[in-house]
């Protein structure tokens, strides 16, 4: 089968599990009283009365009809856009799925950062390592992987806070790094902020991402800012990551080199580190491969984490304030897209694995 | 000759149950990694605090407790009191505080143990069983009811962890024990996973083929056969995990999620010290982390140790 | 068929190529130290096929490996002993490597020389594969398998024999009027894409950097009417003329490494052997001298643009590599050197592992169990296969196998190994029809026979197990199993001596020498 086929193929099948996904939320959803339901399509401030709004809404949802047909009606109104709405004190009110829209680009610039960040560093590292095994450097990365893995996420963020963060400890000479939110509000003039930027809500346009967002409008101490923030979160999401990845590379590497075919490669007289990088390496990264998946999962799961804990208005801290002020459409949508995410990113991770490994047959 | 020697040793050895030699070798072979010895003996030692929590509370200071609130002390400062050793021993980590209450760390950290370590031991084992229970009989009963069992745990798996916890939160109420049910859900997949798949390729070997040759009965196969040959990943998985939920069930706890902030769980006691950050208290943050990353680390040592114990690639 | 003989006389020459001597390995495990080899000492001949046979254990891979220096280390490290290949001792260093203190048999301390084991890596390096090579027993598994067939021969290629393909592209490269004739016509006469056409053509000349041009000149020239002198033109263009020159100057780059490399070698064996060295010395600083000097332009610039001249090289290479492929009976050779190890059966892999160890012309090759993990049909093209090589191109062939009957196929003279040690060594004609060790003969009646009245024979088998090579028997190693076992056997090791001419035994049965 062609490699064209084989992508197709792999994209149905997202379809089915997120429609089990779906299913799963719709049967939660459906299981709450019908007065919560409803209220998030009431707006007081409009000129319909009240009871005529609580019918319009019941007819939009479906709910006089059987229980599957209210199924096909919520996947209608998820492609419409109807995502419901939520109220989130302080932090956003208004529909969901604009609201989904508005965060999680930051989110997304986080998940990247730490990312491609961990990438860079597990590499060269891993190889190094791996090559070496049950030497000091080795010992030393063991060691690495061995907190990485039992640090909690957000302590370690908390730590950096203290550590690195501004205005902690008195006379903290590293003190550099801001602590919270996503870039330093007294670059902002509220009395008259530029177009670019809602400031009640807290976003920027048109990407949502302060960082390029202000690149693009030129505003360079703004972006700057949003950099210098950036700086802890990415820091403590990083050191997760590549205490898993380190782990596996190096394992990876270890079998790898006590193959036949290094033997092989020695025997032709081929160089030592073109062994490594070429024999040993290569075929050492493809247990890390089938993990990466996982990596991000969790990765995923810090995020929420960690944007608590800077206060970083992205999507885990909308899908947490949902869970604390009870917003059923807020936790469904959040749930959804952060499923949808995660089944994009192991899609790209499947394909990526399958041109990497010539082994693999679609 | 040797051969035929060869041949039936071979098949005693891959039929045989666990026994009692076997158990002292692993022991000792276990016992001569310098981190898996540290951190068992960490860990067990975090047990029996955990259990003194439990059975003689009063070594605490306290007669009995339940929350923060029996920590309780007071003093004029605004501000949490720094360690000290000049107070008594219920000073030694410092004090933090909850709006107008004001509680002793050293204390409140020791009796967390038993709830951090209790919820979490329920939460692995729980899950570990529903699991390994849905996996073996899935693989073993087959195809309809493991298409079924590996639709649902893709669903499972298409979402982070925290995110389900976080629904499931949301769905049965906001109160510590449903944060432990939520856990248990999320984690139930990952055994039912591992023991399905030990379980299938357990099912192709040829001693269960001869035993069901023999005339056993499939639910006989699957307890003397699989069940046992599945069990050593797991337990692997099961040493390997308890350090991962106490660290998500502290962070739930951080978060807020349950309702009442007087839980005296590591993950509550920490959230407590944020809010007095920014003026430089940084011991209600940095000292119970540091209990629990020690308590994390050794299991996680521990767990390592056991894994290249008893992984059997890496045995002779 | 006469001419084929007289061939084989004439390869079958008397200096030998290989020379082991009093061969010594070891290995350090938690259980105890294993004796693997115990002084094994042995020749291969130019041209000969020289077989190594022996039960599984007794050491036969770990000779091999040895000879090629590839023991893991740890747990494992050659301890004494001489290895001549091609005159050159690979083990000339071996004392000053590292210092080994043992304290009892579980507890060894082994101090490494870093720098100095650098160094012999680097001079391995360039024996291994050059000077000799090795195929494997599981040739799935000797096989890189995300590298393709071609890339792993190319691998080889590259390596040892970049003279060699520097020459054979400015033989190409020189493009007369006369090539410019050819590519028109064959042009001409192709009917298909005369796009794919000039793609195969410059890739198969090996000047890739004309297919953008020529292709050029087809998009200005919509009726595909070449002229001559245009293309002409081209093949003498400044950018052509610059690689030509690059080229010329990297192949008398790489002719003076290696001289370079063979002066080092022979000061090694200077240096052995007590001579006086300044003579080598100041020719080894002579040349030096010149290569810093001359080549200095070209080595800046091949660190820039090394991506693009290795692609030259590349499919320079890649053409070689068709032709090996070629070479060892492999169908469809184009299409094969793009496929991976997965796509092709176990004889085709095999095949590719023959081809791949002959990439760069060794004067020997030993193949270690190489059709034992095939099956018969299969073994049977493998061994012509390894017997013609032998032949055709005199390269001398050390055969590794458990196989008695593949032993009385291939070679011409015999090596019986038991436990680590060379026990008997002969003509195979000898050792067939006149064995002398008992264990020798052992082997051989175990062999079941199928004639008329063998019917109700029962199998013969040696009594006993292979010993522990951790614990192993005193004196001779094979006393506790020999049936003429006698006293002097358990005390003392007897010696390898030359009882008739070629052949060698080592047992008390024949000769008083102790080792």
């Amino acid at each position: 089968m062609e490699f064209k086929y084989f992508v197709i193929r792999r994209l149905l099948l997202i379809i089915p599990t997120f429609l089990g996904l779906v299913l799963l939320v719709f049967l939660i959803m459906r299981s709450f009283p019908t007065a919560q339901l409803v209220a998030a399509y009431i707006n007081r401030k409009l000129a319909i009365p009240v009871s005529v709004q609580i019918q319009m809404a019941k007819a939009q949802l479906g709910l006089d009809y059987p229980v599957p047909v209210q199924y096909f009606y919520y996947i209608g109104a998820l492609f419409r856009g109807d995502w419901g709405t939520m109220n989130l004190q302080n932090y956003y009110t208004g529909p969901v799925l604009q609201g989904i829209a508005y965060f999680f680009p930051n989110t997304i610039q986080l998940a990247i950062f730490a990312t491609i960040l961990s990438v860079l560093i597990a590499l060269p590292l891993g190889t190094y390592i791996g090559s070496r095994p049950n030497s000091v450097s080795d010992q030393a990365g063991r060691i690495f992987s061995l907190t990485g893995y039992a640090m909690p996420a957000f302590w370690l963020g908390l730590l950096l806070q203290i550590g690195l963060g501004r205005g902690v400890i008195s006379g903290n000479p590293v003190g550099v790094f801001p602590i919270s939110f996503p870039y330093s509000v007294n670059l902002i003039n509220f009395l008259n902020p530029p177009a670019w930027i809602n400031t009640s809500l807290g976003i920027s346009y048109p990407t949502h991402i302060m960082l390029f967002d202000a690149l693009i409008h030129g505003d360079f101490p703004l972006a700057f800012s949003a950099l210098m923030h950036l700086v802890l979160p990415v820091l403590t999401l990083t050191y997760g990551i590549l205490a898993g990845l380190l782990r596996f590379i190096r394992a990876g590497m270890v079998d790898s080199s006590n193959q036949e075919y290094v033997k092989t490669a020695r025997s032709k007289g081929v160089p030592e580190k073109v062994i490594i990088k070429r024999h040993i390496r290569k075929n050492g990264l493809i247990p890390t491969l089938t993990v990466v998946g996982l990596l991000f999962a969790s990765l995923l799961g810090g995020v929420v984490l960690i944007e608590d804990v800077f206060n970083y208005k992205g999507l885990g801290l909308l899908a947490l304030n949902s869970v604390l002020d009870s917003s059923i459409y807020g936790v469904a949508g959040t749930t959804l897209v952060f499923g949808l995410i995660l089944m994009v990113t192991n899609l790209v991770v499947d394909i990526l694995y399958a041109l990497y490994d010539p082994r693999i047959r679609y | 000759m040797a051969e035929i020697q060869v041949t039936k040793q071979f098949q005693r050895e891959v039929k045989r149950r666990p026994k009692v030699e076997d158990f002292k070798n692993t022991a000792k072979l276990f016992f001569k990694n310098k981190f898996a010895f540290a951190g068992f003996v960490i860990t067990v030692i975090y047990f029996l605090l955990a259990l003194l929590d439990e059975v003689y509370p009063s070594y605490l200071g306290v007669s009995s407790y339940s929350s923060l609130l029996s920590f309780q002390v007071s003093y004029s400062s605004v501000l949490p009191l720094p360690p000290t050793f000049d107070k008594g021993w219920w000073y030694y980590m410092g004090t933090t505080q909850l709006g107008s209450y004001k509680f002793a760390l050293f204390p409140s950290v020791l009796g967390a143990l038993k709830f951090d370590m209790g919820y979490s031991l329920i939460i692995v084992l729980a899950g570990a069983a529903i699991g390994v229970i849905l996996g073996t009989f899935s693989a073993t009963y087959g195809k309809y009811l493991d298409e079924v069992l590996m639709r649902v745990t893709d669903v499972f798996f298409s979402l982070p962890y925290l995110i389900i916890a976080l629904a499931f939160i949301f769905i049965l109420g906001r109160y510590l024990i449903y944060v432990v049910y939520a856990l248990i859900i999320v984690w139930w997949p990952i055994y039912a996973r591992l023991a399905r798949g030990q379980s299938l390729y357990v099912k192709s070997t040829k001693f269960v083929e001869a035993a069901y040759a023999a005339g056993s009965s499939r639910i006989r196969t699957v307890f003397s056969h699989i069940l046992p040959n599945v069990l050593s990943p797991v337990f692997i998985q099961l040493s390997l995990d308890i350090g991962s939920i106490v660290q998500i069930f502290a962070a739930l706890d951080y978060l807020g999620v349950s309702v009442s902030p007087y839980i005296d769980e590591l993950g509550n006691i920490i959230s407590l010290g944020q809010t007095y950050l920014s003026v430089g208290v940084w011991w209600p943050i940095v000292l119970p982390g540091i209990f629990l990353l020690i308590f994390t680390v050794s299991v996680n040592m521990m767990g390592d140790g056991l894994r290249d114990v008893l992984d059997p690639r890496l045995r002779r | 068929m006469e001419e084929l003989q007289e061939v084989k006389q004439k390869t079958v020459q008397e200096e030998p190529y290989l020379i082991v001597e009093d061969l010594v390995t070891r290995f350090f495990t938690s259980k105890g130290i294993v004796k693997a080899l115990e002084k094994v000492s042995f020749s291969v001949r130019r041209g000969e096929v020289y077989g190594l046979v022996g039960e599984s254990g007794c050491g036969k891979s770990v000779t091999a490996t040895s000879i090629m220096d590839l023991i893991p280390d740890p747990p494992g490290r050659i301890m004494g002993g001489k290895v001549y290949i091609d005159g050159f001792n690979i083990l000339n260093d071996l004392p000053k490597l590292a210092r080994i203190t043992i304290k009892s048999e579980t507890n060894v301390i082994i101090k490494r020389n870093k720098r100095l084991q650098k160094r012999h890596n680097y001079i391995m390096s360039k024996i291994r594969g050059k000077k000799i090579a090795m195929i494997f027993q599981e040739p799935a598994l000797a096989l890189n398998p995300v590298l393709r067939i071609g890339e792993q021969i190319t691998e080889n290629i590259m390596l040892h024999n970049r003279v060699e393909i520097a020459e054979s592209i400015i033989r190409r490269e020189n493009l007369g009027e006369k090539d410019v004739v050819d590519f028109l016509s064959a042009l001409e006469q192709y009917k298909g894409d005369p796009r794919k056409f000039i793609n195969t053509w410059t890739r198969n000349n090996a000047v890739p950097e004309l297919e953008e041009p020529i292709l050029d000149l087809l998009r200005t020239d919509a009726s595909f009417e070449f002229k001559k002198s245009e293309l002409l033109a081209l093949v003498n263009s400044q950018k052509h003329q610059t690689n030509l020159g690059l080229v010329s100057l990297m192949r008398d780059y790489y002719k003076d490494s290696d001289a370079l490399l063979d002066l080092y070698l022979k000061l090694s064996e200077a240096e052995e052997r007590g001579e006086d060295t300044t003579k080598l010395e100041s020719q080894i600083k002579e040349y030096e001298r010149a290569i810093r000097g001359s080549y200095s332009f070209l080595r800046l610039k091949m660190r820039f643009l090394k991506r693009r001249y290795d692609g030259i090289f590349k499919a320079e290479a890649r053409k070689r590599a068709i032709e090996l492929l070629n070479l060892v009976n492999i169908a469809e050779p184009a299409r094969i050197v793009d496929s991976y190890p997965h796509e092709l059966s176990g004889g085709m892999q095999q095949r590719s592992m023959i081809a791949m160890a002959l990439a760069s012309n060794p004067k020997m090759l030993i193949a270690d169990e190489p059709t034992t993990a095939l099956d018969v049909t299969t073994q049977a093209q493998i061994l012509d296969l390894i017997r013609d090589l032998n032949k055709v191109i005199g390269m001398s062939v050390l055969f590794i196998t458990h196989d008695l009957a593949v032993i009385a196929e291939m070679c011409t003279r015999v090596g019986v190994m038991y436990a680590g040690n060379l026990v008997e060594e002969g003509p195979v004609n000898e050792i067939f029809s006149k064995p002398l060790h008992p264990y020798t003969s052992g082997l051989l009646a175990a062999i079941p026979k199928v004639e008329a009245g063998t019917r109700d024979m029962k199998l013969e088998s040696i009594q006993g197990s292979v010993p522990n090579l951790i614990k192993p028997p005193s004196g001779c190693r094979f006393h506790p199993r020999c049936k003429f076992k006698m006293d002097i056997c358990s005390e003392q090791k007897p010696r390898l001596v030359e009882i008739s001419k070629g052949h060698k035994v080592a047992c008390f049965l024949y000769s008083s020498e102790v080792a």
